[in-house]
């Protein structure tokens, strides 16, 4: 074979690998988040999730209630935070507003399409109805990405003195436990999308295909966040942060707490609080739709849940 | 301060391989030795950098094949004067080098060591920070007419952290530029 045949066969195959990740997963739009008929209920209704849209017009004893924003991570919804919200309403004296990440909860196309800007856009849309109807005691909750998602906007000093009490981060991810993840941009478009395993009570809370271009948006603000704490910057004056990390997270590398714990200082420079969680699982809150639970990861949930409220009700 | 002190220790250095150099002259030293700084890239992640000796001799395979030992740490990377995990890799190496009697050597080498990492607290400690390493790279050197040696490589860590093993902050892929300077010949 000539060095020219040679060539023309490279090309040829290199077309038929191209044309191969081209090609659209295959949804069943009957049972998956992906398809066109499933979708988050939080946009059909929106007062059942938002405080802000809920109460409108709230009293003088509402606007002090603690009101936390509850994010879910990346590829999953507002499913994520259900059981929070369950154990707020339980008592009473506590309003969640649970965020729908952008681009998140729709059909595949939308999502592929999102950014992570288009993500983090909803946060600080309710951030800001909650402040402009009044609420004075807001904090955040979020899990996985949305760590990052709310770092950055600390960071760029979108929220300012006093505007958020608490942030609790569960299972913040800053490194990534699939190192993989650091060459999407070589195999992503060979790729096109990466299918997941989920059970059968998850599908319909998270996207079954996951396309390499948001896994590309993923790596892109984790390495952002990673890059800002490299560098150090503090919270704003009356925003206080713990972080919850499980041990062996097999999705957030559990060294993330390390780089937030090392990077991320309070206001006066002292160093924020960090508890590390006997768990393999990633988002320690969350078990809802999952298989073989056990008493200990019950433990740790309700353990991280009474340690929220009673901090948020100091 | 910390890139002053680095910077005197690569002058100090570079005067006594230049000394070394000289004095070791027809001592019927067996080989060539070389020595010199190491620069590391991990993909999406820390600048590590350190020393680097690289020894090979006509009577072991016609000097086809390396023996090295290296040194690169975040402390003289990403970690200095930063929030950056300190990081420290040992290696010992063996690499094969093509048309070894070239100015331009590809090679493949074998790379085994130890890695540690200091979290600095002791909140921390339940955390994997010590590994094995056992990584492959393959790369270009070239020998310039003075007795310098230039290398890149591109290198894989087949036991790189991964969440629930291993520490975090060992990462799979990795580029590496060596300068030599020739020690002993």
């Amino acid at each position: 074979m000539t060095t020219k045949n040679r060539f023309y066969g490279l090309i040829v195959i290199l077309l038929l690998v191209l044309s191969a990740c081209s090609k659209s997963p295959d949804i069943d739009n009957a049972t998956m988040l992906d398809g066109d008929q499933i979708f988050d209920p939080s946009l059909y209704n929106l007062e059942l999730y938002l405080v802000s849209v809920a109460i409108t017009d709230p009293g003088e004893i509402q606007k002090n209630t603690p009101v936390i924003i509850a994010v879910h991570g990346y590829s999953a919804t507002t499913f994520e935070w259900d059981e929070f919200r369950t154990y707020c309403d339980a008592k009473s004296d506590v309003l969640v507003s649970q965020v729908l990440l952008g681009g998140h909860g729709r059909t595949y196309e939308e999502f592929k399409n999102s950014t992570w800007e288009d993500w983090q856009e909803p946060i600080m849309a309710e951030y800001n109805a909650l402040r402009a109807r009044g609420y004075t005691n807001i904090s955040f909750a979020g899990s996985s990405a949305a760590c990052p998602l709310v770092m950055d906007l600390i960071k760029k000093g979108k929220i300012g003195d006093n505007g958020m009490k608490h942030i609790f981060m569960v299972d913040p991810i800053v490194i990534p436990s699939d190192k993989l993840l650091t060459i999407i941009g070589l195999v992503g478009p060979m790729m096109g999308y990466l299918e997941t395993s989920m059970t059968t009570s998850e599908e319909g809370h998270w996207y079954h295909f996951r396309p390499q271009e948001t896994l590309k948006q993923l790596l892109s603000v984790i390495e952002k966040a990673r890059k800002d704490l490299q560098e150090g910057y503090n919270l704003p004056a009356g925003t206080r942060v713990k972080v919850y990390k499980s041990l062996k997270d097999p999705t957030a590398d559990a060294v993330s707490a390390v780089l937030i714990y090392k990077g991320l200082k309070n206001s006066d420079g002292s160093k924020t609080d960090v508890e590390m969680i006997d768990s393999d699982l990633h988002v320690v809150t969350r078990l809802n739709g999952r298989d073989n639970i056990m008493q200990h990861d019950r433990d740790n949930q309700l353990h991280v849940f009474d340690d929220m409220y009673r901090i948020l009700m100091q | 301060m910390k890139k002053k002190i680095v910077l005197s220790i690569l002058c100090i250095f570079s005067v006594l391989c230049l000394n070394a150099q000289h004095s070791s002259k027809n001592n019927g030293w067996p080989g060539e030795l070389k020595g010199g700084i190491r620069i590391q890239k991990t993909q999406k992640l820390y600048w590590e950098n350190g020393f680097s000796f690289d020894f090979t001799s006509p009577k072991i395979a016609d000097s086809r094949i390396h023996f090295g030992l290296s040194y690169v740490t975040s402390r003289l990377g990403s970690a200095m004067g930063s929030n950056a995990i300190k990081q420290d890799n040992y290696l010992i190496s063996s690499g094969y080098y093509f048309h070894h009697q070239k100015q331009f050597q590809p090679f493949a080498r074998i790379n085994l060591g130890y890695f540690h990492a200091d979290y600095e607290e002791d909140i921390f400690d339940v955390l994997p920070h010590k590994a094995f390493l056992f990584s492959i790279d393959a790369g270009l050197s070239y020998e310039f007419e003075i007795p310098l040696t230039a290398s890149i490589s591109a290198g894989y860590n087949l036991n790189s952290g991964s969440g629930p093993s291993g520490p975090g902050t060992l990462y799979p892929f990795y580029y590496q530029m060596s300068i030599f300077y020739t020690l002993f010949k």
